[in-house]
């Protein structure tokens, strides 16, 4: 036995030899050093002045999960169709596979990721209403909320796809031609408004909707300004003109809302102001304030859809839209992504002094928070610097890293999350002054009708009024002031415009007014949905 | 550690302070036909009293006249002899048949010839050598059909296990492990030292008797238990040391500079940086003996375990327990086994390995040493290329960043068998395991990557996360052994309970102040507790898993050469729904040793073999038959949160199944050995997560019951004698399997997987599966070999005269993709060689697979030569084409992987050093990789099974593998 003990103790000290530790108390938990912090630099904005607490914030926060205001859904299918904006192959960048590329050229397929996600989403967040209508235990006036969200989103799918299945609590109906889905968007937000239809002579005081003003929600002004994008669009969808009725409800909103143009009376903090660079404005004023990360309060804003860095993320245009290194201008938390610039031809039709043209792009020479130059080196030329240019070189396959204008209308603050804190206007009276201008316009056959209204905003952004107006200079002004408000793909449409060429868009199909329902959506829905004429 | 180890010496020694019983001396001999049996047992029958035999077979013991003297050695037929009034005892041991061998098969054993399925057992002494961190690694290789790949052989990541191709697709595609007993026993507590067998059961036959969780088959363990006799004691040290093997071909500084990189200056070559000349001790002890009818086997073993790449290892301790005894007049034998493990895991960074290879070769690793006015303060002194995508130090990534994890498994089992009568036996097997894992992610506020180092603002951000998973095992059953004339049934009937459960937290903090401190055990130092929204939290525990099983078995002998075996097991889940909880599982098998009729000359057995089987798959997840809901905030929190759908709800879900039908010949020599199986299996209402028409459902996602794949297979492995006897021996043995894996009916008629990802490669899809045809299709537009401005040209696949190699529209007819690879291998090959002589042994083993292609990642993304990457490194294989210029995914980047390679060369000598002490002493010399034939210009040929988790997506060889490395090993074994 002995001996064995002493075997036993050999190997026992021969394995332990790599297992001994001496016995110092090391206090990792604890400090055990000094040293001195500085306080918290970055107190964030208050995105939101107050919320609401009633039973449909999940249902009114589904429009984030659409891709309201971020990558890869709603606005981007919109936005980058149109002429407004693309997302360039820069190099070994952003090919993914032409998915960009085809939407912007009009040579999408019905097996489009972002389209295919646009739909799912779009139906997800009507699933979500109709889950609070069945589970929320509304009143009469969140009921008719709901329902004139769900009508809005259908509208949305209406406006893409055309031919829908509209889901209520009930279920799903079938596929429905534009004709009648318009009728079922149109017949639910009449009967949340208590009226038959829209006219000037309306009575709203049977609506269950109410006039107050809480802009994450729904009141009669903004199912109005729902109603009159639909009836402005309504030639498109049935074939047949609502212009009259277009013209009751923006005018309506104008006439009996307390809403009033963000005009130089209307100044927020500038939230990219550097304290080291004094070009740096101190506000924004006007225009800009109504795209502010502190816009929740703004005059201008009848319903918008809220956005929080920390508890409602979704918007993110400045990782979509700058470089790289303008991390360091911004010191934001994480690098952007260099994808979506504005076009060429877009950004040149706004003249100098336009406040929109200060406000909505970010281009030349970028510094740093400190004021220093950035640089990028990967870029193609000797000097590394960055400054945006408002000129592409090509869309594929090697655009410059630098070129374009970049997205900076919803502005950046400075250490930024990866969400934004902005608010996302779907019903802004800025809009409406020029949904009502046109509707004017096209109900007398005269262009010169919208003058007054055109020219309100143009006042706004500091430009001088325009003399005589056609429909061309109209769309031009409207595509101006409504930058990134996913409305240029429907107001090309509607002005007979989308099958135009611009830059390196030739396609001119003439079925491409409407994108192809989803191939995955065709397959799931065993029947019940059939592709687009075309696709 | 120190406690343990001590506590099982403790344990050794008050086992053997047994008494030692007084009595008459008997000595004699022990010997078989070829002379002296060296280490045969002799035991007093009954007492703890016995001894073994010296080197010429020689023993003493003390033993009564009315005494019973037991002889036994392993692989001989046990014999008692009375003592009476014998003082010399010479016996002559006869070798067991090998077709007698008994192979455990779950619930008990059969002997090998009376088995009519598809099983085989491969002892420790075929098991891989060298140094082997992980059970399954002792397997590579050695059996026909299995596949075990560890990619890069990571040391923390564990090998992707398949038995016979693919059997399902949303459940767990990994065979079931049962170790000693114990059903879903957690392989990584057992080490690898500690087994002394492992059976797989490989057709849903032999399988069908684990029911539901047998369908991708069942790898049963058996560990070494102690032989009643004299205490025997073992040691083997290990010393390793490993190297990078292969890597992807990357520019040098200077071949960068010359193709116009941008020069930052400096010459480094980042993966010297960030791998090593690993380092390992590998330490066993074991002690096993026992008395009588008592018998036990205790066991340490120590690791300590480096990667290739820095801060990766682990060191673990084990210990295990197994104790054997027989009571109430052996009626009732009582075995129990524990072990636990104590491992500590540096899992570092492999995206070290992934941003070396590709980080500008003329970069500094250090700020000092920047081309330009750097401040180095702000990110811990390192040089960082900042403004550019997807491109950080990995210096910086893999020494200024912690990710470390604790695991601690500890499991026992009790079984208990009870003689009722001379035929009746009645088990009752307990066991419970549990496994905690902590991990502690750090990323430190100087870090860029994940860092936040560039922020002023968030600086840092730690992550605590726990989890623990329990698992119960109660097992009741009763065997009936009978023998009606010559023939014989075995009847083995039960209960089973099976009872899993996981839970896991974690918190994430960050914002930390300055100051050279780990954070990572401070957290409450972090402003983000300051701050609105950014502490993250979470805690979850899955809902009870269980599972109960009745089952039937019946082994029948019909006139010692016509063997039938069938069984039933009907089996519940709570994963199901209401009215589908319920599934039964039925085998039968047929088998007969043709030779008994045939009669040919030197043929021992030719064995012929017909079984038939059904077994199910538990899919993983949870609650999958149910809505479910997630929870979000109103902006700002301050106003409550609704839920809202993520799954809609499927009360029609019900068991997948798989049936398999197996065909297999046994043909054995004196000198040869064969084993050929044939196999087609169905597995079908495989169980997905698929999405479905959010109009119907209220959303676009729910678990379906959605499609069905068929696998067939041949399976060959022969083993031969080269030479036998004179001192040398020499044995060969090659295992052969083919497996075909066909969708027949799923989701869509296509679908496409294996999105290749940032930068510039999203939405591009580099695997196809169409019904009908076999997995794993890599499909890509097909390169004709020339380039204009820069882009490739595509071959007009489909001859309509119009190039359509849009992705989006890669599933249409009128686009131009082929088939250009497919991701498993036609066959794989395994080839040992084992040759004694003397004293000395060589074991060479070769393996390959052949006939699969992967997707080289690393050359779709930075091979070409696009303006942004002359900040990266360029890929630079014998492939690449200078003249590219535009990164877009084509059979270019496809490449064959067949490999061959001799995967592990032992060297062993036995010293004889004839010392009263030593019983035996071996020192060995290995090789892992030793080297590695194959044209596949990545890191590692080996076929990859599946893609983050998808396993209808093989063949892609991503970014964030593992490389691969040559490990020499010495070690030495002493037996006392």
């Amino acid at each position: 036995m002995k001996t064995f003990n002493k075997i036993l103790l050999g190997i026992g000290l021969v394995s332990l030899t790599y297992s001994c530790t001496d016995l110092e108390e090391d206090l990792v938990g604890d400090l055990t050093t000094d040293f001195t912090v500085d306080g918290v630099t970055n107190q964030s904005f208050s995105g939101s002045a107050f919320t609401v607490s009633d039973g449909l914030t999940s249902a009114f926060g589904a429009l984030r999960g659409t891709g309201t205001a971020g990558h890869g859904g709603y606005f981007s299918v919109q936005s980058v169709s149109s002429d407004e904006m693309a997302v360039t192959q820069k190099g070994g960048d952003w090919y993914d596979g032409g998915i960009w590329l085809d939407i912007h050229r009009h040579t999408q397929t019905a097996a489009n990721g972002p389209i295919k996600d646009t739909w799912n989403g779009g139906y997800n967040a009507i699933a979500q209403v109709n889950n609070s209508i069945e589970n929320g235990n509304l009143d009469a006036n969140l009921t008719a909320q709901a329902k004139v969200l769900r009508a809005y989103l259908h509208w949305r799918l209406l406006d893409l796809y055309g031919r829908i299945r509209y889901v209520d609590e009930n279920g799903a109906s079938a596929q429905l031609s534009r004709s009648a889905g318009f009728a079922r968007i149109e017949g639910e937000i009449l009967s949340a408004l208590g009226v038959a239809s829209v006219s000037a002579a309306m009575d709203l005081s049977g609506s269950a909707l109410t006039k107050g003003d809480v802009k994450y929600r729904i009141n009669q002004f903004a199912a109005l300004g729902i109603l009159a994008k639909l009836y402005l669009n309504a030639e498109v969808y049935t074939g047949t003109a609502r212009w009259q009725e277009a013209h009751d409800a923006a005018d309506y909103i104008i006439s009996n809302g307390s809403y009033r143009l963000s005009d130089s009376s209307v100044s927020v903090p500038n939230p990219s102001k550097r304290p080291a660079v004094s070009s740096d404005a101190e506000s924004l004023t006007g225009y800009a304030a109504v795209f502010s990360p502190a816009n929740y309060d703004n005059p201008e804003i009848i319903w918008s859809v809220e956005y929080d860095e920390a508890t409602a993320g979704g918007m993110n245009f400045h990782q979509m839209s700058l470089h790289y290194a303008s991390q360091f201008t911004y010191l934001f938390q994480d690098q952007p992504w260099n994808g979506y610039s504005a076009l060429e031809e877009f950004y040149n039709s706004y003249e100098d002094g336009d406040a929109r043209k200060d406000a909505n792009f970010i281009i030349g020479a970028q510094t740093d928070f400190g004021g220093s130059v950035v640089v990028d080196l990967a870029s193609d030329t000797q000097d590394p610097a960055i400054t945006y240019s408002a000129s592409i070189n090509e869309l594929e396959p090697n655009a410059g890293r630098t070129d374009g204008a970049r997205l900076g209308k919803f502005s950046f603050k400075n250490f930024a999350r990866p969400d934004l804190d902005n608010d996302y206007p779907i019903v802004r009276l800025g809009d409406v002054y020029l949904m009502r201008a046109e509707a004017k316009a096209r109900v007398a056959g005269d262009w010169s009708m919208a003058a007054a209204d055109v020219n309100t905003v143009r006042a706004r952004a500091g430009v001088s009024a325009l003399g005589s107006i056609t429909a061309d200079s109209f769309l031009a002004e409207r595509g101006r002031e409504m930058f990134m408000e996913s409305s240029r793909r429907s107001d090309l449409i509607r002005f007979g415009k989308w099958n135009s060429t611009w830059w390196e868009k030739t396609n001119s199909d003439a079925y491409r007014i409407v994108m192809p329902i989803p191939a995955d959506a065709i397959q799931n829905s065993n029947g019940a949905l059939t592709q687009n004429q075309g696709y | 550690m120190k406690i343990m180890l001590l506590k099982s010496f403790l344990l050794v020694g008050a086992i053997m302070c047994f008494g030692l019983a007084k009595a008459q001396t008997v000595s004699g001999n022990v010997s078989d036909d070829n002379g002296p049996l060296l280490g045969a047992s002799v035991v007093v029958k009954g007492t703890a009293n016995g001894t073994t035999a010296d080197f010429d077979g020689n023993f003493t013991i003390q033993a009564g006249s009315g005494d019973t003297l037991v002889f036994s050695y392993v692989g001989y037929t046990a014999q008692e002899v009375a003592v009476g009034n014998q003082t010399t005892i010479n016996v002559v041991m006869v070798a067991n048949n090998e077709l007698d061998e008994v192979i455990v098969t779950g619930y008990g054993g059969q002997k090998e010839k009376e088995i009519t399925s598809a099983v085989v057992s491969v002892g420790e002494e075929e098991f891989n050598q060298g140094q082997v961190n992980d059970p399954s690694q002792l397997l590579q290789g050695k059996v026909a059909g299995l596949q075990i790949y560890n990619k890069g052989g990571n040391p923390n990541a564990g090998a992707q296990i398949r038995l016979r191709g693919l059997s399902t697709v949303g459940a767990n595609a990994s065979p079931l492990v049962v170790i000693d007993g114990v059903i879903g026993a957690s392989l990584s507590n057992v080490d690898p030292n500690d087994i002394a067998n492992i059976s797989v059961l490989k057709d849903a036959s032999a399988a069908a008797i684990y029911g539901s969780r047998g369908s991708s088959g069942v790898i049963l363990v058996t560990t070494k238990s102690g032989v009643a006799g004299e205490t025997k004691i073992s040691y083997n040290v290990q010393y390793s040391s490993a190297e990078r093997l292969n890597t992807i071909d990357v520019m040098s500084a200077d071949e960068f500079r010359a193709a116009g990189g941008r020069d930052l200056g400096a010459t480094t070559s980042w993966l010297d940086e960030v791998t090593r000349t690993a380092a390992t001790k590998i330490h066993n002890v074991s002690m096993s003996g026992g008395n009588g009818s008592t018998s036990y086997r205790v066991s340490a073993n120590y690791r300590d375990v480096e990667g290739i790449l820095v801060n990766n290892g682990f060191t673990q301790m084990n210990a295990r327990l197994n104790f054997s005894t027989r009571t109430l007049n052996d009626k009732l034998k009582i075995e129990f086994s524990s072990s636990f493990t104590d491992r500590n895991q540096q899992n570092g960074f492999s995206e070290a390995l992934r941003y070396a290879t590709l980080y500008n070769p003329t970069a500094p690793v250090l700020a000092e040493n920047a081309p330009y006015a750097f401040n180095g303060d702000q990110f811990g002194g390192y040089f960082e290329t900042l403004g550019l995508f997807d491109s950080f130090n990995p210096v910086s990534i893999a020494n200024q960043n912690i990710n470390d994890g604790k695991k601690v498994e500890y499991n026992y089992s009790a079984n208990f068998t009870y003689s009722l009568t001379d035929d009746i036996d009645v088990h009752f097997n307990a066991a419970n395991q549990l496994s905690k894992y902590g991990n502690r992610l750090y990323y430190r506020g100087t870090s860029l990557w994940n860092g936040g180092a560039a922020s002023p603002s968030r600086k840092g951000s730690a992550t605590l996360y726990n989890d623990e998973y329990t698992f119960r095992l109660y097992e009741a059953y009763a065997t009936w052994n009978k023998s009606f004339g010559n023939s014989n049934l075995v009847l083995t009937g039960g209960y089973s309970y099976q009872k899993q459960n996981f839970n896991s937290h974690s918190v994430t903090v960050g914002d930390f102040p300055t100051g050279d401190f780990d954070y990572i055990n401070a957290i409450e130092l972090g402003q983000d507790l300051l701050n609105q929204g950014f502490v993250g939290a979470n805690s979850d525990m899955a809902p009870d898993n269980e599972i109960e099983a009745y089952f039937l078995r019946a082994n029948l002998t019909i006139g010692d050469n016509l063997f039938v075996n069938a069984s039933v097991r009907r089996e519940g889940s709570t994963k199901f729904g209401e009215g589908n909880k319920y599934g039964t599982f039925p085998a039968i098998g047929l088998g007969t040793d043709l030779n008994k009729y045939l009669n040919l000359e030197g043929v021992n057995q030719l064995k012929a073999r017909l079984s038939y089987g059904v077994t199910g798959n538990v899919p993983a997840g949870n609650g999958l038959s149910q809505e479910v809901r997630g929870f979000g905030w109103a902006g700002g929190g301050t106003s409550g949160g609704n839920t809202f759908l993520v799954r809609a709800a499927n009360p029609d879900l019900k068991w997948e199944e798989k049936s398999e039908i197996n065909f297999g010949l046994d043909f054995n020599t004196d000198r040869l050995s064969a084993s050929l199986d044939i196999y087609e299996q169905t597995s079908s209402d495989f169980i997905l997560d698929r999405q479905v028409d959010a109009t119907v459902y209220g959303f676009d996602r729910r678990f379906e019951n959605a499609g069905q794949v068929t696998s067939k297979g041949v399976e060959l492995a022969v083993n031969y004698d080269l030479v036998k006897g004179d001192g040398v021996n020499y044995n060969t043995g090659i295992v052969w399997s083919r497996n075909q894996t066909i969708l027949d009916d799923y989701v869509s008629e296509q679908e496409r997987f294996a999105n290749l990802g940032a930068p510039g490669q999203n939405d591009t899809y580099a695997i196809r599966v169409k019904v009908g045809e076999e997995i794993g299709q890599i499909y890509a537009p097909v390169w004709d070999g020339t380039v204009t401005n820069g882009s490739q040209n595509f071959v007009d696949v489909n001859g309509d005269g119009v190039i359509n190699t849009n992705q989006a529209n890669m599933l249409n007819d009128d686009a131009d993709f082929a088939v250009v690879g497919r991701g498993t291998p036609d066959f794989e090959l395994g080839w040992t060689n084992q040759i004694t002589f003397g004293e000395w042994s060589i074991n060479a083993f070769f393996r390959g697979a052949f006939g699969h292609s992967l997707v080289n990642t690393f050359r779709v993304f930075y091979e070409p030569r696009v303006g942004s990457q002359k900040s990266y490194n360029y890929i630079n294989t014998e492939l690449a084409n200078p003249e590219i210029t535009n990164a877009q995914f084509s059979s270019l980047y496809v490449e064959k992987a067949d490999f061959f390679k001799l995967d592990n060369l032992t060297v062993a000598r036995n010293l004889n050093l004839n010392s009263s002490l030593i019983d035996r002493a071996t020192l060995s010399l290995n090789v892992q990789n030793a080297f590695v034939l194959t044209k596949y210009t990545g890191s590692d040929p080996e076929p990859s099974l599946s893609d983050n988790g998808n396993v209808l997506a093989p063949g892609m060889d991503r970014r964030n593998n593992f490389y691969s490395a040559r490990t020499f090993t010495v070690g030495l074994n002493i037996n006392f």
